[in-house]
């Protein structure tokens, strides 16, 4: 009977452990940081640039939607690739898929869905947001590209934590019109453009790195952010809630090194002089930030910390547990 | 809690397919890109296939709710059903070039104005249409195709166009408790609470069409170009003043009535939940007496303002359905407790003519029993009260004894307490007759609408108290 209890307690220590160790893969984002390299020329929109087959691409593993109605039906793994990079002033998005049917809404099609992929990043520094699009407290900032629509700037989990005026001044409508909603015109900062070849949607997205809206992150060089994706597959009848989606993942904006700032600002003080001085604020900027890098906590950290503690939780309920029962057992005659 | 809804009954017998309703309704609400195909009100032919086609086929469409362990589901997602209906289950929207017609050469024909594709502007040739198997044309291909067939007896099936031939407008059914508005994960459709309207909120919706494969009745439509789904909408700015919808006040047949009805609203899902067989009448114990005093005073606490309830008095839907029981709904077995409800037709009162060309007269009165009626009464229990032959049997002898009533008064001279023993037979009395007979004969006040006050606007969020 000891033997029993002892094998209970084992496996229960064990459980917990593997659940430590899941806690923290799945509360956290990966722990591995994601370079965003600084390049200096203009950043190319059209994802056939040579540009795009020579930046490092990150394999993210995307499972589906499976907590909400409506989930998707098509439970197969699947996966995209994706790489960012930044000149400065502006960040691109290069993602990839494999997708074996080409599907773009519209022309009087009424069953047709589009292929989709969309971005999502925290609104807030500091704790991460939920990964099922956030909340009221913690909302986050999307951008969603869609075959033939183009991308669209969205904010989710905000809307319901604020008053008809706050929304007001955001350019939101007074009354929220849903969990996802559009973000104004003037927070419409994403370019993007597509190719579908080969069994394969190449698409890039570009964006300032600063922001005026305040629902928008502002992401400049030296900065890290989090990012988790989404994707939807048109000839599954995929839309709203039925997608495929990854975890967290952290991406830092490399610092601009010095003698490229040198040349940026050579390149462009013949353009403008305002250009020059936003370009010295943003150097000024990278040595202040230099030396904090170090000690910068990012939301990552403190996620996995989050998650070790959750895991340790569990691990001590467990114990708990099969400690009463051990004590339970050893007092009843067998 | 009591609410009210306007509702409308069409009463079949009347109906005389001339599309009036469709016409004026594309005019008023969806002459438009990206909704050429959409038919907020259709006119189909009985027996056929219905527009889109095979819509009450749900094993196809995936609309309605199904009853799981005694709980509703949406079909949608106890099918897995997750695609829309395609433009070919509807049809290729077609115009035709009538520029043709000024601008053709002087030839010795006359010009014709050929169709051509509206989305393309390509000329095309026209297979299909919203109404192609109108008056059964083609019956012999397309009328087999009726999904209500399956439980009628092949013989019945195979002699039906000699026999029998009704026509079923059909609009949205502002259902009680509607499946397009539970499908929709962004929340975007909504029951008016003052007269419950069902619409689409056109700033939520994003176009993921859960709502089209939800509504069992196929009646909310995909716009393509803006990428949202879009419903009838009851002619709400109408309703709002004190008009009828379009559909109703265009009906060259006036077969279409329009009244207010109070319903207990905590007992919806109830409702929606029993046995088959008792589906009419559980929607019917719904709906409320609007002269019980105790309902006036709880639709009163309840926030129903007066003029609602007066209209409720006089309204030609709560009488028909609830009082008359000569109305019925629309497939009542999609559990969504559609509020359109329809006056079940007795298809001229005449038995169908034998083989050799003659009608049977094996009857001994000029007005026959219902079951020697042409259209077989399994085929309207399927339509209209999920296979429950004695609802429809109700409200049939109903119409026959209003007609025997008054061809006992008006031929045979008797006086009306004498004849209004068919009557009593039924449950009618004179007063009963006589306002029948001014709705359904005469057509006379075939609306109550009350106007809206702007205090019962839907209840917004309010603003921060500053």
């Amino acid at each position: 009977m000891k033997t029993r209890t002892f094998m209970i307690l084992v496996i229960l220590m064990a459980a917990s452990i593997t659940l430590t160790g899941m806690g923290v893969s799945l509360v956290t984002a990966q722990v591995t940081e994601i370079k965003a390299p600084y390049i200096q020329e203009a950043l190319p929109l059209n994802p056939k640039d040579p540009l795009w087959g020579e930046v490092e691409l990150t394999q993210v593993p995307l499972v589906a939607q499976l907590l909400a109605y409506p989930m998707s039906l098509d439970t197969t793994p699947r996966s995209l690739k994706f790489a960012i990079v930044h000149n400065g002033t502006h960040m691109a998005f290069y993602i990839e898929w494999d997708d074996q049917t080409m599907d773009v809404e519209g022309g009087g099609e009424l069953n047709k869905f589009s292929d989709a992929v969309a971005i999502q990043f925290p609104v807030q520094e500091g704790e991460l947001p939920y990964i099922c699009m956030g909340d009221t407290a913690n909302p986050v900032n999307i951008v969603m590209w869609k075959a033939g629509i183009g991308a669209e700037n969205l904010v989710a989990g905000s809307a319901y934590g604020r008053d008809a005026k706050e929304r007001e001044a955001l350019g939101l409508q007074q009354v929220p019109t849903s969990p996802i909603e559009m973000l104004p015109e003037d927070a419409q900062i994403w370019k993007s453009q597509a190719v579908y070849e080969d069994g394969k949607w190449r698409v890039v997205l570009i964006r300032p790195t600063g922001s005026t809206h305040p629902l928008v992150p502002d992401l400049r060089p030296g900065d890290s952010t989090s990012i988790a994706f989404a994707r939807w597959e048109g000839s599954k009848y995929e839309r709203g809630g039925a997608k495929s989606t990854s975890g967290w993942y952290t991406v830092k904006l490399e610092q601009i090194a010095v003698e490229a700032v040198e040349t940026v600002t050579q390149t462009q003080t013949v353009t403008t002089t305002q250009t020059t001085t936003e370009t010295v604020t943003q150097t000024q900027t990278q040595v202040t930030t230099e030396t904090v890098t170090v000690t910068e906590t990012t939301p990552a950290v403190t996620g996995a910390v989050k998650g070790a503690l959750v895991g340790l939780v569990i691990a001590l309920i467990a114990a708990i547990l099969a400690l009463a029962l051990l004590y339970r057992r050893g007092m009843r005659p067998s | 809690m009591v609410r009210a809804q306007i509702s409308m009954v069409m009463v079949l017998d009347k109906c005389i397919g001339c599309h009036t309703c469709s016409l004026t309704c594309k005019h008023v609400w969806t002459n438009r890109e990206g909704q050429e195909y959409a038919w907020w009100n259709n006119v189909e032919t009985r027996p056929g296939v219905g527009y889109p086609k095979r819509w009450e086929d749900q094993e196809k469409y995936g609309g309605g709710w199904v009853l799981e362990n005694g709980k509703l589901r949406l079909r949608l997602e106890a099918m897995g059903k997750r695609d829309p209906p395609s433009i070919k289950d509807y049809y290729q929207p077609f115009e035709y070039n009538y520029e043709e017609l000024f601008t053709e050469e002087i030839r010795d024909q006359q010009p014709a104005a050929n169709p051509i594709n509206m989305y393309t502007g390509e000329e095309m040739d026209v297979k299909w249409g919203p109404n192609w198997d109108d008056d059964l044309a083609g019956a012999n291909i397309y009328a087999g195709m009726d999904p209500n067939w399956r439980i009628l007896e092949k013989e019945i099936y195979l002699n039906f166009k000699d026999v029998f031939m009704f026509y079923l407008p059909r609009i949205c059914n502002h259902c009680l408790n509607p499946s397009c508005l539970y499908a929709c994960p962004r929340k975007s459709i909504y029951k008016r609470e003052e007269d419950g309207v069902v619409l689409i909120d056109q700033t939520r919706c994003r176009g993921y069409r859960y709502c089209v494969t939800a509504c069992p009745y196929k009646k909310v439509y995909y716009n393509w170009k803006t990428g949202k789904s879009e419903k009838c909408i009851l002619c709400y700015p109408r309703l709002e003043t004190g008009q009828a919808t379009v559909c109703t006040v265009s009906c060259v047949g006036k077969i279409r009535y329009m009244g207010v009805v109070l319903y207990d609203e905590e007992r919806v899902i109830e409702a929606a939940s029993a046995p088959e067989n008792e589906l009419v009448k559980a929607q019917r114990d719904l709906i409320l007496d609007p002269f019980d005093p105790d309902v006036i005073r709880q639709a009163k606490a309840d926030g129903i303002p007066e003029n609602f309830i007066k209209a409720a008095q006089e309204s030609p839907v709560y009488y028909m359905f609830k009082r008359w029981e000569i109305a019925l709904p629309l497939h009542p077995e999609f559990r969504t407790l559609p509020m359109v409800f329809y006056v079940p037709p007795l298809n001229p009162v005449i038995t169908a003519l034998d083989r050799r060309g003659k009608y049977n007269a094996a009857y001994e009165n000029i007005i026959p029993t219902i079951d020697e009626l042409r259209i077989p009464i399994k085929y309207l229990a399927s339509m209209f009260s999920a296979g429950n032959e004695e609802e429809v049997r109700k409200a049939l002898k109903k119409l026959v004894a209003i007609r025997e009533f008054f061809r006992l008064v008006n031929v045979e001279g008797m006086s009306k307490t004498e004849a209004s023993r068919v009557l009593s037979e039924h449950g009618l009395s004179v007063r009963d007759a006589d306002l029948m007979y001014k709705w359904l004969a005469l057509g006379r006040d075939r609306w109550t609408i009350p106007t809206r006050k702007v205090e019962l606007r839907m209840k917004i969020p309010k603003r921060a108290s500053r």
